[in-house]
């Protein structure tokens, strides 16, 4: 469904990927991991068309992505859950479940996305009229969830759902991008929480600095000596 | 007291062309992050259009509100994509700010060439009807001018609130790339919002065109009027702009009266310095003009 092919992407001067590549299978989940600057962020962020590589390809669904602008790709169906969630705080659940589905088709199935939204995450109905800002931390990250889902993401591209969350609102957060998935959503999940990031996934990719150096089935890497010294943990979750 | 009364009224409706200008500078500093200071040179040269039509072809002013406010739509649009539509990308607003300051000038030196350095205003056959209640006396021209504040602040309320294109506005001033994540044109976004902040900019040149005399240099005054009125009420909250307009008129003829006329100035500076020091987001705006650490 996605192929990222020896994309490189530079801020200014400052060469952040080299030759990076990638695939993701239509339904399945695939994981992105690796430690803090290995550039998750950015490789998301050239995929949504933020950021413009300087070399190096992105085809979606057969469609080279390199002339279309973000707006085009959310068209397209390929979505992101940023970083640190971004949500409008000033503004009302709803407000921001409605920004979701900003675009012409996603609004045409307003309604029953919302009743997906509120289906997947029924503490958003009852905050439905609060303000973004206002909610706890888990919350916050449903809302961010759900405004993505809102816009009828093919493909749904997560970096750090589970930040500065306890471990059981990352449990719930872990099993909703499944349920998620389930729902015929692909997801591409860039996790600091790389124990329950294997587990969920059907592939996995490890950066580094930049570079993609490792890639495998989620069983694979957990079992791989390096993966699980590097990034796993004496008490199994986090960096 | 009945003096009081007046001097409030007289503020108040003094301030409603503050309001309007500061709602303008609000919208537009919510997108794009810049103090825009041609914004009262545009009022200015809107008045000044007001004026000549209804000086060639009698067109009363407030008939010629039909004509202005599209037109400013229009030149707010076109001015966005002529000059700011690069700069506002950037991630250095001084460019953005500097083009203000350059538009400022030359839109100032325009009208000197076109319209002269003669102060000019408009004469209405109706210009000296005034309302009166008890001992307060209101010229009704004034009067209008609250009515033009409270609708464009209604207007601009119900555009941000109601309306998609609105609430983007309103996600493009919190968060500019959160808003490109969800497929919104970001930079149509921020056009809309500059060019609804030149549409108020006409509104308040037809307000000033009925009440004021004006020549080419009163623009930026206004603008730093309209500047002032804005860090009084805060951005990001439509009626907070109007109401720092409206407080700012009326600390101005307060000041007229008890100290003197040649201190409006030195008075309304002042709170605006005393504002920035003190109250920082402003007495009603969620956030002021200098950001809070
Ligand atoms: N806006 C920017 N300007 C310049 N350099 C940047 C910028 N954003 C990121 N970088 C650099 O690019 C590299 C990759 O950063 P990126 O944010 O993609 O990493 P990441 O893997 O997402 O890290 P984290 O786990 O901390 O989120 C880092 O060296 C970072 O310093
Ligand atoms: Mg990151």
């Amino acid at each position: 469904m996605l192929e990222v092919k020896e994309l490189s992407v530079a801020y200014g001067d400052v060469r952040a990927l080299w030759d990076v590549s990638l695939e993701v299978e239509e339904g399945s989940i695939v994981a992105l991991v690796g430690a803090n600057g290995a550039g998750k962020t950015t490789l998301l962020k050239a995929i949504s068309g933020l950021l413009r590589p300087t070399s190096g390809r992105i085809v979606f669904e057969g469609e080279d992505l390199a002339q279309l602008n973000t707006k085009h790709r959310v068209d397209r169906g390929i979505v992101m859950v940023p970083e640190g969630r971004r949500l409008f705080q000033t503004l009302t659940v709803l407000e921001n479940l409605r920004l979701g589905a900003y675009l012409p088709k996603a609004r045409a199935v307003y309604d029953d996305s919302l009743e997906r939204v509120f289906t997947l995450f029924p503490v958003l109905k009852d905050r439905m009229n609060g303000k973004a800002g206002l909610m706890s931390g888990g919350e916050q990250q449903m809302l961010a969830i759900g405004r993505a889902v809102m816009a009828r993401p093919r493909l749904v591209m997560i970096d750090e759902a589970s930040l500065g969350l306890s471990p059981i609102l990352t449990r719930t957060i872990f099993d909703l991008i499944v349920a998620l998935n389930q729902q015929d959503t692909t997801v591409l999940l860039v996790e600091q929480n790389i124990h329950m990031a294997l587990k969920i996934c059907n592939k996995a990719y490890v950066m580094k600095t930049g570079h993609m150096v490792l890639s495998g089935t989620g069983e694979e890497l957990l079992a791989n000596e390096d993966v699980r010294k590097a990034y796993v943990g004496e008490r199994g979750s986090r960096l | 007291m009945g003096s009081l009364v007046q001097i409030l009224v007289n503020g108040i409706l003094l301030g409603s062309m503050y309001g309007i200008a500061a709602i303008g500078l609000s919208l537009i500093f919510g997108t794009m992050r810049i103090i825009f200071l041609a914004q009262g040179t545009m009022i200015v040269f809107f008045a000044y259009l007001t004026y000549w039509s209804f000086e060639k072809a009698g067109i009363d002013p407030y008939l010629s509100l039909f004509t202005v406010i599209p037109l400013a739509f229009v030149v707010g649009l076109g001015l966005f994509y002529l000059l700011f539509r690069k700069a506002a990308a950037l991630e250095d607003k001084n460019v953005s700010l500097l083009l203000a300051v350059g538009l400022m000038y030359l839109i100032d030196n325009l009208i000197l060439k076109i319209w002269g350095a003669t102060p000019r205003g408009v004469n209405l056959s109706y210009s000296g009807a005034v309302l009166v209640i008890g001992d307060i006396r209101v010229p009704w021209l004034r009067f209008a001018l609250l009515g033009l504040a409270l609708a464009s602040a209604l207007v601009v309320y119900l555009f941000l609130k109601r309306t998609r294109v609105g609430t983007a506005v309103r996600a493009a001033s919190e968060d500019m790339e959160a808003t490109t994540l969800q497929g919104i044109n970001s930079v149509w976004v921020c056009a809309i919002s500059f060019a609804i902040g030149i549409a108020l900019a006409g509104v308040a040149g037809v307000g000033m065109a009925t009440v004021y005399s004006f020549d080419y240099q009163f623009g930026f005054i206004f603008a730093i009027k309209a500047l002032v009125a804005l860090a009084l009420g805060g951005i990001g909250n439509v009626f907070g702009a109007l109401a720092g307009g409206l407080l700012l008129g009326i600390i101005e003829n307060l000041a007229a009266y008890y100290i003197g006329i040649a201190w409006i100035e030195v008075a309304s500076y002042g709170v605006f310095m005393l504002v920035l020091i003190f109250l920082p987001q402003g007495l009603f705006g969620r956030r002021g003009l200098v950001k809070k650490v």
